[in-house]
């Protein structure tokens, strides 16, 4: 498992206690799991997503992560419509491991309220979650 | 000592190499390392794979009662046990079976290895050393027989995979000798140096092993058993002269997947507090030929015979790789939709998939043209009624419904009981 200083946390993004990160894209919003979700999870091998036009609010489960000990669901960090799905990962599974963050995109979303948004964790915040965490 | 806060003398290697850790029996343990618990369950399918598991328990039982004290305790008839003529158990030879209460429910399951006429091993789980040590001690009243509890007194490595015959012949002193006339369920020499027994198997280096045609993986392979202090240097050794031929650690993660496939049960979740009946191992029960009757008296006989309403056990495959939890709420349903029973173990085989409704296997010979496997989710459910294989049944849990199928066997084209001479 890697040292929380090991961990790749882009700045920029935005975060949830779930680790899931968001990212604005213009008008959309892209989601996806972070480094620490993908190191916990181990490797993944099946991602189950939303169908395109699905409304779901934020928290509401938007699909699964499947690795070969585990199911784990992924929460919608903010409320919205999808607008796209990641269907690389349905062939390549493991981009989740080993790219979290660019090729592994999970979702886009068009935000209910991009103010939801603002208020998830930055990089700094993220982090010290993560620490705090492990000290307890 | 808490949870998990046990650790075998491996644990700085497995840290050091990147493993992610997890508590299994109150062990720190390797579930997988960095090449992921896929890979590690395909390398022992196709070429081979070390395992850690000094985790695991054995108590040495001695005396010109020990033979009697295991007749009482445990569910396989030694007198009747080994290969298809039913052979009594012999030094140099070992059985699968399980420990009961009166109840008929599992304690533990164990291999039993027979050392000497007076003196056997018991190979039990993590952690279950000392409650089946006691066990044995509290039935051996006035009769004279010597229990020894070696929990951590020792190590053991798990090699497995069609290429462990090849691997392990190269840290042998004389691959030829020992692995002469070693078929599956036999053992030579003993990891204790102070044992007669000893100078039967030893390393390059002089280090004795018990070198056992064992392993829970359903492939070919050895367990080896060794002193604790050797463990590392014969780990890191293995792992040098076997990285040639596609050898990588694996953890626990892929330990599991794999003997899911190959039917074999998890104790305390697939065998555990329930009658020990009507389910897929009859083998290690004494039944005479007739399937039903037992051929010896032993703890927990009693109870299996009047245990009609116990339940069945089947293994089930799916028809993907997805899996459900086998967590509080899920359950079996049948083909009307009624609830008949409960998962009890749920994994996926990396190494099989389906063609025209057929499981094959990456290491099937037969398998089609440009066959690759993505995964099939297999385990054991425990049901109110009587299934057949080929049936359907749905497994769900709070996220979702599968359906899968009772079968029979698992991961086809398994090689745990192929001839040592074919795989040298």
């Amino acid at each position: 498992m890697k040292e929380i200083s090991d961990l790749t946390v882009p700045v920029g993004l935005r975060y949830t206690k779930d680790h899931e990160w968001a990212e604005r894209k213009g008008e959309k919003v892209r989601v996806g799991v972070t480094d620490y979700a993908q190191d916990q999870l181990g490797e993944i091998v099946f991602v189950e997503l939303p169908n395109v036009g699905d409304s779901l609010e934020k928290g509401q489960v938007f699909g699964t992560l499947e690795s070969v000990k585990a199911v784990s669901e992924i929460y919608m960090p903010i409320g919205g419509e999808i607008m796209a799905v990641n269907s690389v990962l349905a062939t390549s599974p493991e981009l989740v491991n080993s790219s979290p963050y660019e090729k592994a995109w999970l979702i886009e979303l068009r935000p209910q309220d991009p103010a939801e948004l603002d208020a998830l964790m930055d990089q700094k915040a993220y982090l010290e979650m993560l620490e705090k965490a492990k000290a307890e | 000592m808490e949870a998990g806060s046990r650790r075998t003398p491996l644990r700085e290697w497995h840290f050091g190499h990147g493993a992610n850790m997890g508590n299994f029996g109150g062990y720190e343990m390797p579930l997988w390392y960095p090449t992921g618990a896929k890979e590690e369950h395909l390398a022992v399918v196709q070429r081979a794979g070390v395992f850690d598991t000094s985790h695991m328990a054995a108590i040495h039982v001695s005396g010109p009662d020990a033979r009697w004290l295991l007749q009482h305790c445990y569910t396989k008839d030694l007198e009747a046990c080994v290969g298809k003529s039913r052979a009594p158990l012999a030094p140099g030879k070992s059985v699968y079976g399980a420990f009961l209460n009166e109840k008929g429910e599992v304690l533990d399951d164990s291999i039993v290895a027979e050392i000497a006429p007076d003196l056997y091993l018991v190979v039990v789980n993590a952690g279950m050393g000392g409650a089946i040590g006691c066990h044995l001690s509290g039935h051996a009243g006035s009769r004279d027989v010597a229990v020894r509890d070696l929990t951590d007194q020792f190590g053991k490595i798990d090699l497995q995979g069609p290429l462990a015959g090849k691997i392990v012949a190269r840290i042998l002193a004389e691959p030829a000798k020992v692995l002469d006339s070693l078929p599956y369920f036999s053992f030579k020499g003993h990891f204790d140096p102070a044992s007669p027994f000893a100078a039967a198997a030893r390393l390059w280096d002089g280090t004795p092993v018990l070198l056992s045609r064992t392993g829970y993986t359903g492939e070919f392979g050895f367990e080896v058993f060794i002193q604790a202090e050797r463990l590392v240097q014969v780990w890191k050794t293995l792992l040098s002269v076997g990285e040639p031929l596609g050898l990588i650690p694996c953890g626990l993660a892929a330990r599991d997947s794999l003997r899911a496939g190959a039917v074999l049960p998890l104790s305390h979740q697939d065998i555990g507090a329930w009658p020990f009946v009507n389910h897929p191992w009859p083998f290690a029960l004494p039944y005479a030929g007739d399937g039903a009757s037992f051929t010896k008296d032993f703890i927990g006989r009693t109870a299996l015979e009047q245990a009609a309403g116990a339940g069945y056990t089947y293994p089930f495959a799916g028809y993907d790789l997805r899996k459900v939890s086998a967590e509080e709420g899920a359950g079996v349903l049948d083909e009307q939709g009624r609830e008949i029973g409960k998962i009890l173990s749920c994994v996926t085989d990396m190494a099989i998939g389906r063609y025209e409704g057929r499981i094959y296997s990456i290491a099937s010979p037969n398998k089609p043209e440009g066959f690759e496997p993505r995964g099939l989710c297999c385990g054991f459910i425990k049901v109110r009624e009587k299934l057949i294989p080929g049936q359907n049944v749905e497994i769900r849990d709070s996220r979702r419904k599968i359906r899968v199928e009772v079968v029979a066997d698992i991961r086809p084209d398994r090689t745990a009981r192929r001839a040592l001479k074919d795989m040298l």
